[in-house]
């Protein structure tokens, strides 16, 4: 064999890109790898970006006031949040004041809550008497804040079984 | 044919970027997610965790989410998330910790959701770091208030002297109003025009400028014409105080009601307002219709007058006395004044009953001719290069130099021109104002009155 | 187990009827696959199969136009996230911007980043400028390809114009404040232009609304269909230019109508003749990979720089807009700052001769100077003379910018920059 051509057999160039070397695949792979990373985040981040830290509604934790500041045996409408908020003796309830239907505010009734809209009627406890509403009113949760408030949490709603009792 | 040439020496690139792709990729995640106000909150639920004594304490401990926190106060257009990190201020329980988990003192009078924190308190609202927050950064014009002029708070919904809750703020208004600073700064629409109006002062200077302007203008203010003033340290920080409430803005709705505070002051002002004394007496004094009110405080009840005020007819059937429409807190305010009266001593300023030097004294007062003419115009206040010994004339004397129509008509005319002993010099700074549009006639009467009336009695300056 | 590899499943999906559907050529293989995935992929097939070698030299166009479409992308994006939470209203703009800063996740690495890359694409796109200049690539036959990159230019100076304004801080107002002044010096029509860009007499509400409806619409549409013609007209006009020497010279003689039976098909329908007459085939590579793989990296390096500039260093916002209280001194945006410092000589100069002289010289160009020679390096001999005037006006208006930049204290009076002169603030 011509001497000339040992050279070339003995050390082959690749000559197409299928053939890459141990180091040139891991590198590409590492750099896909990392791009890949990096757009998984990118994306991850602007999804995240998305979601709202803050509300600018009101807040659905609110002070009702001193539970003093109730008579017993009242029902009262709280029109900024509307619930009613309802004390016996030394307990406290807070009673949405959303028809179920479609969103109405209920009034006060005789005993009960009736709504205006569609004529939906609840009685005491929230639960449907008659009208179109699907489901009763909710109860939501209260509690004491440190400065000794009402503190309803429209976030939570509860059984009328468990009020506040202070 | 050529070879193609080789992708092989970009891999290297293409590792190199895309690691630093990743690592900073990740290096912004961490940037974004350790935030300052987190390691607050987590010691605050740690402290929470460990206070907890009852199941449900700990439960309530475990619930608890980080989150930012913010105070929406619409009508005063703020947003405030000092709550954030500052997560006690209404639990009692936190007095006397170290911030930023304290307690808020008095947190019942103001509670924090109605009224978030940066209205009192100043600072930026909107931002969730410390150093932010406390707005003593460029860029923000607003910083936090030094808790020592707190009280300067208080005027933006409260009438400065009626508070109790604030006694600094009262003593400023009582220091601004007897040194005459009114002479040459206009404040509300009233006083002289040597000086800048004084309506947003507060929002514009800071407490150390303040009180730097009134020991030595000129260091401040280069080339300024007003006079070092002489307070004693308390006078100076009340005063500061007053001026640092002037921030020019009112209170609206809701807060704007707040203004009247049922004190026996505030009564005693709407009493004036409301020409009470024109159909009750009060020693001896005032009209006839109605019956003297001097010991009314021992004949009826506080409940009895809050009626009587709110619908006469309804306690007393057949009182020809108005519905004056007074909102219930007026209405305690002007039943807090008559209890109060005998026993406070409470000096009725009424003009109607006044005669015109006294009037005059007051108007003397609220213009603030006291700023260059000296406590009670005896001179004193300087004006460097003038002739008149580098002074600015006393008024105890006009009388021998002066008939009242010249008197009046020096007043209304002011003095732009006031001559210098060196005409190198600069020329004095002070000058005297034309009042002629600033002060009405009827009160230049009563001024001119009273000046006349400096004179000591008994001397006889002789020739 | 004997799992297939991630690749050779793909592969499968690829050859399977739904993958077929979607992908009409899978990942290449070939030559002629690689060929294929050019011309017949939807993102890719604005780009040729085969590239000249020349136009792959990172030195030659050191990819200043790849680098300003890649800014425009990532500004597009970015733009489009921070749109969720910003308000044009002159009461809560202002608030959105500090909301982005404090209690947005990412909010402020967002707007660093845009704001960056505007400034950076601004930047680029001047580089850009300069390199097709000084390689002479807007003569024959690109002559209409540079009038819609001056056209993009002053889109680009638009769109960061209009979005100068939106954080409605002392810095934007003012900023435009002076801009439309100085655009109102313009004869006849300055005034009204003035008074139509803002909507009214001063920057205010409608101004801001405007703005933003220009800044994230108008202006942008506009740009990504000029910015689908510049890249369309490169294929047309026979890719990016190179040397004559390169290609062997040729007489280009028309084809002969073919005798057809009117059938308008593309073959018929071709005029003239195409760029490819005389280019030698042996310095052409396959788009795939070459092209492309060049293409990514610039990507990858563009995003590695933005990231790192908006990690490193917040975007400024400086108090809210006051309009009582202008900042001494009032500054227009840095790339019309040459302008302000020549209005400051004389108000007809430099607000209504200069840069109308600019962007009409600029726009006329290359009809007004045709001659074919020089194309395709940098700094050709023959050019000379073009490449000193455009040398001279391009240093003097880098000077004018850094006087105004740093040499401009209050009052526009001078000043050394490292001893500034206080500027007049409200507090303390």
């Amino acid at each position: 064999m011509d001497p000339r051509l040992m050279g070339f057999m003995n050390s082959p160039t690749p000559q197409t890109e299928s053939d890459y070397s141990r180091r040139g695949f891991v590198q590409l792979a590492f750099g896909w790898a990392a791009g890949a990373f990096a757009l998984a985040a990118s994306a991850a981040g602007a999804l995240r970006f998305l979601v709202p830290n803050v509300l600018y509604e009101p807040s659905l934790q609110f002070k009702a006031g001193r539970p003093d500041d109730y008579a017993d045996g009242s029902v009262t409408f709280l029109e900024e949040e509307r619930v009613f908020l309802i004390r016996k003796g030394n307990t406290y309830r807070c009673l949405s004041a959303t028809c179920t239907h479609l969103g109405c505010t209920v009034d006060r009734a005789e005993k009960g809550y009736h709504c205006p809209c569609h004529g939906s009627v609840f009685d005491e406890q929230g639960m449907v008497r008659g009208g179109p509403a699907p489901r009763p009113l909710a109860w939501f949760l209260v509690t004491l804040s440190k400065d000794n408030r009402l503190l309803v949490d429209k976030a939570q709603t509860v059984t009328p079984d468990k009020p506040l009792v202070t | 044919m050529r070879t193609e040439p080789s992708l092989r020496k970009f891999y290297g690139w293409f590792t190199v970027l895309g690691l630093l792709i990743g690592s900073l990729v990740v290096l912004g995640y961490y940037k974004d997610e350790f935030r300052e106000w987190k390691i607050y909150q987590r010691r605050y639920f740690q402290e929470e965790a460990r206070r907890a004594n009852t199941p449900q304490q700990h439960q309530n401990a475990q619930n608890l989410e980080l989150a930012i926190r913010q105070i929406q106060v619409p009508d005063l257009n703020r947003v405030d998330r000092c709550t954030t990190c500052h997560l006690a201020v209404d639990d009692p329980s936190y007095g006397g910790y170290p911030q930023p988990l304290a307690y808020h003192p008095l947190h019942e009078q103001h509670p924090s959701e109605k009224f978030g924190c940066t209205i009192c308190h100043r600072g930026q609202g909107r931002a969730t770091t410390s150093a932010e927050a406390h707005g003593a950064i460029e860029h923000w014009d607003e910083p936090m208030l030094p808790l020592a002029f707190i009280q300067a708070s208080c005027g933006k919904c409260h009438q400065a002297a009626d508070n109790p809750a604030a006694p600094e703020l009262a003593r400023g208004q009582q220091v601004f109003d007897e040194s005459g600073c009114r002479g040459c700064h206009k404040l509300d629409g009233t006083g002289g025009i040597l000086g800048p109006e004084l309506d947003r002062v507060g929002a514009r200077r800071s407490p150390e400028w303040l009180a730097k302007h009134f020991i030595a203008p000129a260091s401040v203010t280069p080339g300024s014409a007003m006079p070092p003033q002489k307070f004693s340290e308390p006078d100076l920080h009340a005063v500061t105080l007053f001026l640092l409430s002037l921030t020019g803005g009112g209170a609206p709705g809701y807060y704007a009601s707040m203004k009247v505070i049922p004190s026996a002051a505030e009564g005693q002002h709407l009493f004036q307002q409301k020409g009470c004394i024109g159909c009750h007496s009060l020693g001896g004094q005032g009209g006839k219709v109605g019956p003297a009110l001097d010991d009314v405080g021992l004949r009826r009840s506080a409940d009895w007058m809050v009626a009587h005020f709110r619908d006469p007819q309804s306690v007393t059937p057949g009182s020809v006395m108005p519905k004056f429409g007074f909102s219930a807190l007026e209405a305690r305010a002007l039943t807090e004044f008559l209890i109060r009266m005998k026993d406070q001593h409470l000096s009725l300023s009424l003009p109607s009953l006044m005669g015109p030097v006294e009037r005059g004294r007051e108007i003397f007062r609220k213009y603030g001719c006291a700023g260059c003419h000296g406590p009670a115009a005896k001179g004193g206040v300087p004006n460097p290069n003038s002739k008149t010994a580098e002074l600015v004339p006393g008024l105890l004397y006009v009388a021998d130099g002066y008939t009242k129509a010249e008197l009046k008509a020096r007043i209304v005319k002011g003095q732009r021109e006031i001559p210098a002993m060196d005409p190198k010099r600069r020329p004095p700074p002070l000058y005297m104002p034309p009042w002629g549009g600033i002060i009405k006639d009827a009160e230049m009467d009563d001024l001119v009155a009273y000046l006349i009336s400096l004179k000591p009695k008994g001397e006889d300056v002789g020739f | 187990m004997n799992l297939p590899s991630p690749l050779e499943l793909w592969r499968r999906f690829q050859r399977s009827a739904v993958g077929r559907s979607v992908f009409r050529v899978g990942l290449p293989q070939s030559s002629l696959e690689r060929a294929q995935a050019m011309v017949s992929s939807f993102v890719l097939h604005i780009q040729p199969a085969k590239t000249h070698r020349h136009s792959l030299k990172p030195g030659y166009s050191l990819g200043l136009g790849l680098i300003s479409l890649y800014l425009f992308f990532l500004l597009f994006a970015t733009g489009l996230l921070l749109m969720f939470y910003y308000v044009p209203s002159t009461e809560r703009a202002y608030d959105s911007m500090k909301d982005l800063q404090f209690v947005v996740s990412a909010g402020l690495l967002i707007r660093n980043m845009h704001r960056w890359a505007a400034h950076l694409m601004v930047l680029f796109v001047m580089l850009h400028l300069c390199r097709v200049f000084y390689t002479g690539s807007y003569k024959s036959p690109r002559e209409f390809n540079w009038v819609i990159g001056v056209c993009l230019f002053l889109l680009t100076l638009g769109l960061s114009f209009t979005g100068y304004l939106l954080p409605w801080d002392q810095l934007a107002f003012w900023a435009i404040t002076v801009g439309t002044n100085i655009a109102a010096y313009a004869p006849v029509i300055g005034p009204k232009m003035k008074y139509v860009m803002l909507g009214g007499n001063a920057v205010g509400q409608e101004a801001l609304v405007r703005f933003y409806a220009l800044h994230v619409i108008v202006l942008p549409a506009i740009a990504a269909f000029l910015i689908s013609l510049h890249l369309w007209r490169v294929r047309k006009d026979g890719g990016l230019s190179r040397p004559a020497e390169l290609d062997e010279p040729v007489t280009q003689v028309e084809a002969p109508r073919l005798p057809t039976a009117k059938t308008y098909g593309l073959m018929e329908l071709a005029r003239g003749t195409t760029p490819q007459v005389g280019a030698d085939p042996d310095e052409f590579v396959l788009s795939w990979p070459h092209l492309i793989f060049r293409e990514l990296l610039l990507f990858l390096l563009v995003v590695v720089v933005l990231l790192f500039l908006a990690i490193f260093w917040n975007a400024p916002l400086e108090e809210m807009a006051n309009a009582i209280h202008p900042p001494n001194p009032a500054k227009a945006p840095w790339y019309f700052l040459g302008l302000q410092e020549l209005v400051s000589y004389s108000a007809l100069w430099g607000g209504v001769i200069v840069p109308g002289l600019l962007v009409g010289v600029l726009v006329l160009l290359p009809y007004l100077d045709g001659k074919p020679r020089g194309v395709g390096k940098w700094f050709a001999h023959e050019r000379i003379v073009a490449n000193s005037v455009f040398t001279v006006c391009l240093i003097t208006a880098i000077i004018l910018t850094i006087i105004g930049t740093w040499f401009r204290g209050p009052n526009w009076a001078w000043q050394q920059p490292w001893k500034p002169v206080a500027a007049h603030t409200e507090a303390h």
